[in-house]
């Protein structure tokens, strides 16, 4: 077995494992456009990283596997620059308030309970909503008569004629959409505040925002997120490295050279998939996130305290 | 002046108690000076690129009829926690917080077969109780035995905390004492930084002798290098991260490129 020392995590690891690791992630990553920080940070806690490290190193690494992954959605055609750059713009916005609202709740005291609660129900609700839709949608594929898909598909109707008096209409060509540029700049404010407040990328709430909301196609949807998801993650990264000195670029390098190479195999696998197979996935993958987060909540621990930065 | 009268009284009483206890100390000492020694195979441990944990032999001596404890004892430190609690009645959630002052990082004991009970305990300042006793916490009103016993359990899991029962050994018997041996594990997450290996020798449940070695922790190579660029020009270490991370990105985005091109 070959180990290696981390120097700021303070810990050694198993090369292989975190080589497997980042592959593991990056191949979601590349398949669903999430950055995949919602599942790598407590995994890598699970194998003795503290989590301000694991969060940042992640945030790092991220940084490759999406460089890797937007590169390769490029060349398919699946990257709506524009959209992306106006959901970035909102984003650092939103993930600015966030990080002001964080420091509010603590100094309120009850910070904790509303992450937890904000984690479970916007993981319930967005798997329960992506899984139940994307079923629907695949049964209809199969000659399955589903009377409830019907007001769904005309949902987006309603709301056009509202949403076409916005001003500064744009056409997004990628997405097949024309919309007002101020909406994908206020989800992405919106995001940006979620992600903050629940200490992730925000990848597993965009995507389900763009397909739902925006009514972007599916691959287009992963191959903007991840554009996105790349600048959100570099300046994570500096910044994480500047104030609190938390990445570790030995663990960081690791994971890199799994999930790039996890990023290019994912894109390839999510050519072959159709919108509904990816959507249903995708929402098993939050799901069981979900239901490991309430467990975690309803079970007593073994261990009664926790350094402080922990969950 | 009636004043100055009792401080004279107290200054003669002092330096005559002075004098007298004196002799008596000397004897003291003399009566516990038992041969006792110590030695670590190494005083400084290397962590470089593949460190993962390591050993320490130590050997040395102990009085014949007495036992011998090591302790590997590391820094004092704050630590934060969070208490564990349940919210609304049925979810469990971080809920307080707690501050141990003067803990130590690392905290290893090692004794020899079958003596655990008469060579641990808070009235020998051997063990897990006797820590407590030198353990502030705060908020006062929080259940400090309670907590550090649950922090001992945090702490031994990853390692830099332990009890080894039967881990060091007697040899030979020779005019100057018992000769004994032990290997000391170092886990990976005990960090760089001056620790203490100490040997105490226990007689009839007191500890009559004790000697203490500098075990130094120290980075080197790669992990030296990293560290130092970390904390020392953090900017250019979080642009370099990225950097790396876009090229490797690339680079493999390219090698891929290029097998895809087949099909």
């Amino acid at each position: 077995m070959l180990y290696m020392y981390l120097p700021i995590a303070g810990n050694s690891v198993n090369v292989f494992l975190i080589l497997g690791l980042g592959g593991f992630v990056g191949l979601l990553s590349g398949i669903f456009g999430v950055g995949g920080g919602f599942l790598m940070t407590p995994l890598l806690m699970m194998f003795g990283i503290p989590p301000t490290v694991a969060a940042a190193s992640d945030s790092n690494q991220i940084v490759g596997a999406s460089t890797s992954g937007t590169l390769a959605h490029m060349r398919l055609g699946n990257v709506d620059v524009p959209m992306g750059i106006m959901l970035l713009i909102g984003g650092v916005a939103g993930g600015t308030v966030g990080v002001q609202v964080i420091k509010l709740l603590r100094a309120m005291g009850n910070a904790d309970f509303l992450i937890a609660i904000t984690y479970v129900i916007m993981l319930g609700g967005v798997g329960g909503y992506m899984f139940w839709e994307s079923l629907q949608g695949l049964r209809k594929d199969k000659g399955v008569p589903a009377a409830d898909s019907v007001p769904v598909a005309s949902k987006p109707s309603g709301k056009k004629t509202l949403l076409q008096r916005l001003p500064l209409q744009y056409k997004f060509e990628k997405s097949g959409c024309e919309i007002s540029m101020l909406l994908p700049l206020v989800i992405g404010v919106l995001v940006g505040v979620l992600a903050a407040i629940m200490g992730v990328g925000g990848g597993f709430i965009m995507v389900p925002v763009m397909v739902y909301l925006l009514r972007m196609p599916m691959h287009v949807v992963v191959g903007t997120s991840l554009f996105q998801i790349l600048f959100t993650c570099v300046n994570v990264t500096i910044m994480q490295s500047y104030s609190n000195h938390t990445v570790d670029f030995v663990l960081a390098v690791l994971l890199l050279l799994g999930s790039t190479i996890g990023a290019q195999v994912g894109t390839a696998v999510s050519k072959r998939l159709k919108a509904d197979q990816l959507k249903i996935m995708l929402a098993s993958l939050v799901l069981l996130v979900c239901v490991k987060m309430m467990s975690g909540l309803l079970m007593a621990p073994a261990i009664m305290v926790a350094l402080k930065g922990g969950h | 002046m009636k004043l100055g009268k009792n401080r004279m009284k107290r200054m003669i009483f002092m330096a005559l108690a002075i004098l007298l206890a004196g002799p008596v100390f000397l004897l003291a000492s003399d009566a516990v000076a038992v041969p006792l020694e110590l030695k670590l195979a190494s005083a400084t441990i290397n962590i470089s690129t593949f460190y993962n944990g390591t050993t320490l032999e130590v050997h040395g001596l102990v009085p014949v009829d007495a036992d011998v404890v090591l302790q590997v004892s590391g820094p004092r430190e704050e630590v934060h926690l969070k208490e564990k609690g349940k919210v609304a009645g049925f979810l469990w959630m971080n809920k307080n917080d707690v501050v141990l002052e003067n803990t130590p990082a690392v905290y290893m004991l090692y004794t020899p077969a079958g003596s655990q009970a008469k060579l641990i305990g808070p009235e020998l300042g051997i063990g897990y109780k006797a820590l407590v006793k030198d353990i502030a916490i705060s908020p006062e009103s929080a259940d400090k035995d309670f907590i550090f016993a649950e922090y001992v359990k945090l702490m031994e899991e990853s390692g830099v905390y332990a009890i080894n029962e039967a881990s060091v050994a007697y040899g030979a018997t020779t005019a100057d004492g018992r000769e004994f041996s032990a290997t000391l594990t170092i886990p990976s997450k005990m960090t760089a930084g001056e620790y203490h290996v100490t040997a105490m020798s226990v007689q009839d449940g007191v500890v009559v002798g004790q000697v203490q070695e500098k075990l130094d922790l120290q980075l080197s190579g790669l992990p030296a290098t990293i560290s130092a660029l970390a904390y020392g020009r953090p900017l250019l270490f979080g642009f370099m991260a990225v950097f790396i991370a876009v090229s490797a990105g690339l680079i493999i985005g390219v090698i891929f490129r290029g097998g895809g091109g087949a099909h």
